[in-house]
């Protein structure tokens, strides 16, 4: 008779014992998370003892999981970029996301983890990945990157103007707006530093800043300098509107007495031409 | 016979079911008395001159009141070892549970992604210890003055915050009125260049009149350098359009660097040598030998009534204000102006004598084991209530929107009449930060000259330019390769959960600070090879695939003349 009552109490008593128990039947794959979520917090030893404890994972995931997690200790032995790399290889070989991150990692273990960087290389590799996996999020990135070694360090083209043109023509293969922001802003910034026309420079810094999204002070600093590089290049009243811009939506910058003498000037020198 | 009580299957469920009841009971009266126990947090800073600590006191003391199951514990760690100990603390998990830091502190840019937690989300919300005041129901962040400009800057992540300020400051011209009086006959301060000759020219004949003598300035290494520092980027600023190639209206240090690299500028442009001039006249109103004094030694000077000003941070201000046995004012930087006679015609107009940024900031441990009571002091700390006891005990202007401030404190902020212009010809790093202060008895004493001083600056120039290169290449690099294992991973959970819009938040801003911080770094090297293909540079990210280009026309390059310099980092 007794029986009865505890066996009303079932329910009750498994779902407490699943509350209790849920860590312990976790799944592999929220395991697996915890490690990415180490990884992303930039916590490597934890993110290391995380994925010790992750059972019953796919290989796949858990080669590329071992890689990761190799990255977070930096710097990486040459034995050990060659492992990664022959894990990478291995792992590229499919046609999945998995394959195309491996084969984006390869290219970053050739850019920025060897000694010394083999640009030439990791330039290949980013173009094999944007040829095998257009749309995946990797080679998107990977052109990118791709963009920024061939604005800085690729021996080729040699002159500036042929430079900065073909990373331009990689901005038709990149469709994620941010990621064509990026590309963007680093053209024009590339303009500058070789001294291109500014009209040619503008154009990229316009819209990397229409995009928007940007983070910290780079939407301040790419106001004013659309600002500015437009006044200098005699396109007086894109100026205005920028700088006007600037201190509308910047009350709190340092630079907003450096801005409003630089729009007395331009309205000076508006005056004076208006009146010429 | 057996009762049917003491089946197995029967026990089994019954001590099943005494756990969990217990295993309830156990957590509500845990969570209870969590409640009401007393728990201490420790806050970690290295501003021990006068002011802060008790600032942080009156602070505390109040934070106390309100909230009885608290404490606060303030640790005040010499400068000195700041840094060794905060990292040695963070490695032994046994740091502080807010902590200051300081994004230029070096070797340490690999702290605050490692063991601060972000509080971006927090500093969206409103702050509740606002409530009731014209902040109320103002998100946190819109709460600072300057909306947490230095966050925007430095932030290791852009887009996100990871610390609160409690202060801000600027540059001073300490005077002892009194002095002031008897020199001129009033308490009018100079307020430009021309006015502090006539108060110096009137100086020296007090001083002979009296037999004692009495400097314009009072002198150290530290004081004059920060004094000769700011004045020559004044004094030269029309040189600043010509050198600002990426029309940011401001000076970073690429700019200052690498310009003078590729021959943009040197030490003997008029407007240089001009400048020079104006620091030798300043020298001349320091007592001799100044450049082997420290800057204790300069305070003294000024407190013994033997110099009139004393130029400073604002952050001493309290120590003078609390040891003068006169009248102490702090004035605004006298400016140049135009028509000055030595440097008029380099100007561009009056220049910043400090700005609006707040500082003294405080960041949350990651790893604290009370954050939630972490981050409500720090909400408290930087309320309108607990700021403004902060500044009144401190001394420090205020970070937080409406605090009032008394008079002597209000004359610490600088409000934006003056041109910004970013680093100074010796801030590009801590190479070319050594050479004035190295060089300066070159410009001093009867056989110094400006001249003297341009020409051996122009010979150590280059090598510290290109080692300070070097340096900031190495940082963009430290910023850019840790993210490879983040953007990878955070790849790891899109692809599990690919609509979450955090995981792809947190995708993009990875990936953007990182393409900014390895195209920086890229730069940075095609600089470095475009103005020195001999220069080696040093191995790792920090060299270049090979191959040369054949581009940026025009430009020449300044050889690298070896001097010793002391390491970057």
């Amino acid at each position: 008779m007794i029986s009865r009552p505890l066996t009303k109490l079932y329910p009750t008593l498994i779902v407490l014992a699943g509350v209790t128990c849920t860590p312990a039947v976790a799944s592999a794959s929220s395991e697996l998370a915890a490690v990415w979520n180490f990884v992303a917090d930039s916590q490597p030893a934890e993110a290391r003892v995380a994925l010790l404890l992750v059972e019953s994972i796919d290989s796949r995931d858990q080669t590329l999981a071992d890689v990761i997690v190799a990255l977070t200790r930096l710097p990486i032995t040459g034995k050990r970029l060659r492992e990664l790399d022959l894990a990478l290889t291995g792992l590229s070989a499919g046609s999945n996301d998995i394959s195309a991150q491996a084969l984006y990692l390869r290219a970053r273990l050739h850019q920025v983890h060897s000694v010394p960087p083999n640009h030439a290389r990791a330039g290949e590799l980013y173009r094999e990945l944007a040829k095998r996996h257009p749309a995946s999020h990797w080679a998107q990135l990977g052109l990118v990157k791709l963009g920024l070694i061939s604005l800085y360090a690729l021996p080729e083209p040699a002159d500036a103007a042929g430079r900065i043109a073909g990373v331009a023509a990689l901005l038709d293969a990149l469709t994620e707006p941010a990621l064509r922001r990026d590309l963007q802003m680093q053209i024009g910034w590339a303009g500058l530093f070789y001294d291109r026309p500014l009209d040619e420079v503008l154009p990229y810094l316009i819209a990397a800043e229409k995009e928007g999204g940007l983070f910290g002070l780079i939407p301040e600093d790419l106001v004013l300098q659309i600002g500015e590089l437009s006044l200098r290049a005699g396109h007086v009243e894109q100026a205005r509107s920028y700088f006007e811009r600037f201190l509308r939506e910047y009350p709190v910058s340092l630079r907003r007495y450096n801005v409003e003498q630089r729009l007395l000037e331009l309205v000076r020198r508006m005056k004076i031409e208006g009146g010429s | 016979m057996k009762s049917r009580l003491f089946q197995p299957k029967l026990v089994g469920f019954a001590v099943l079911a005494l756990y969990m009841v217990l295993a309830v009971w156990v957590h509500l009266h845990v969570s209870d008395s969590s409640m009401t126990r007393t728990v201490t947090i420790r806050l970690a800073h290295w501003q021990n001159e006068v002011g802060p600590a008790a600032g942080l006191n009156a602070v505390i003391a109040r934070y106390e009141e309100l909230n009885p199951h608290v404490r606060v514990k303030q640790m005040v760690v010499p400068p000195s070892v700041y840094r060794q100990w905060l990292r040695t603390n963070f490695v032994g998990d046994n740091a502080a549970d807010i902590v200051e830091y300081g994004a230029w502190l070096q070797g340490m840019s690999d702290i605050p992604v490692r063991y601060f937690a972000p509080i971006t989300g927090e500093l969206q919300e409103p702050n509740p210890y606002n409530r009731g005041t014209a902040l109320e129901g103002v998100p946190w962040l819109k709460t600072f003055t300057d909306e947490l400009l230095e966050q925007r800057m430095n932030s290791p992540e852009p887009g996100q915050y990871y610390a609160v300020t409690l202060a801000r400051g600027s540059f001073r011209l300490f005077s002892n009125r009194q002095l002031l009086r008897e020199v001129t006959g009033s308490d009018q301060a100079p307020t430009t260049l021309i006015e502090l000759r006539a108060v110096a020219e009137r100086l020296a004949a007090y001083s002979r009149a009296r037999h004692r003598p009495v400097a314009l300035f009072a002198g150290s290494k530290e004081t004059a350098t920060l004094l000769m520092g700011m004045y020559l980027m004044g004094t030269t600023s029309r040189m600043v359009p010509e050198l600002d190639r990426d029309g940011l209206l401001s000076l970073y240090a690429p700019h200052v660097l690498g310009g003078y690299l590729q021959e943009k500028w040197d030490f003997q442009r008029p407007a240089l040598l001009a400048g020079l001039t104006l620091l030798r006249e300043f020298s001349e109103q320091m007592k001799p030998g100044f450049q082997q004094l420290s800057r204790d030694e300069a305070m003294r000077e000024f407190l013994q009534g033997d110099a009139l000003f004393i130029f400073a941070q604002t952050g001493t201000a309290m120590t003078l204000y609390e040891q003068a046995p006169f009248r102490v004012d702090a004035l605004r930087a006298p400016q140049p102006t135009k028509d000055d006679p030595v440097v008029g015609p380099f100007i561009l107009g009056p220049f910043a004598d400090g700005n609006d940024m707040t500082s003294f900031g405080f960041y949350l441990n990651k790893r604290s084991p009370l954050k939630a009571e972490a981050i409500d002091f720090m909400r408290f700390l930087a309320s309108q209530e607990g700021n403004a006891l902060f500044s009144a005990k401190s001394g420090w202007p205020p970070s937080i929107r409406g605090v009032p401030m008394s008079p002597e404190i209000a004359a610490f902020v600088s409000p934006a009449d003056g041109y910004m212009l970013g680093i100074s010809y010796f801030s590009g790093g801590g190479n070319s930060r050594d050479l004035l202060a190295r060089n300066l008895y070159r410009l001093t004493g009867p056989q110094g000259s400006p001249a003297k001083l341009a020409t051996a600056l122009d010979e150590q120039m280059p090598a510290a330019a290109r080692a300070d290169l070097a340096a900031l290449t190495r940082d963009a690099w430290l910023a850019a390769l840790p993210q490879d294992a983040r953007i990878a991973a955070v790849g790891g959970l899109v692809r599990a959960q690919p609509e979450q819009p955090a995981h792809l938040l947190a995708r993009e801003q990875l990936e953007a600070a990182q393409n900014q911080s390895e195209a920086r770094a890229l730069m940075l090297v095609r600089q470095l090879q475009l103005t020195d293909k001999a220069h080696e540079l040093a191995a790792g990210p920090l060299s270049s695939g090979g191959g040369t280009i054949a581009d940026s026309p025009g430009r020449s390059v300044r050889t690298c003349i070896r001097v010793p310099l002391r390491s970057a980092h």
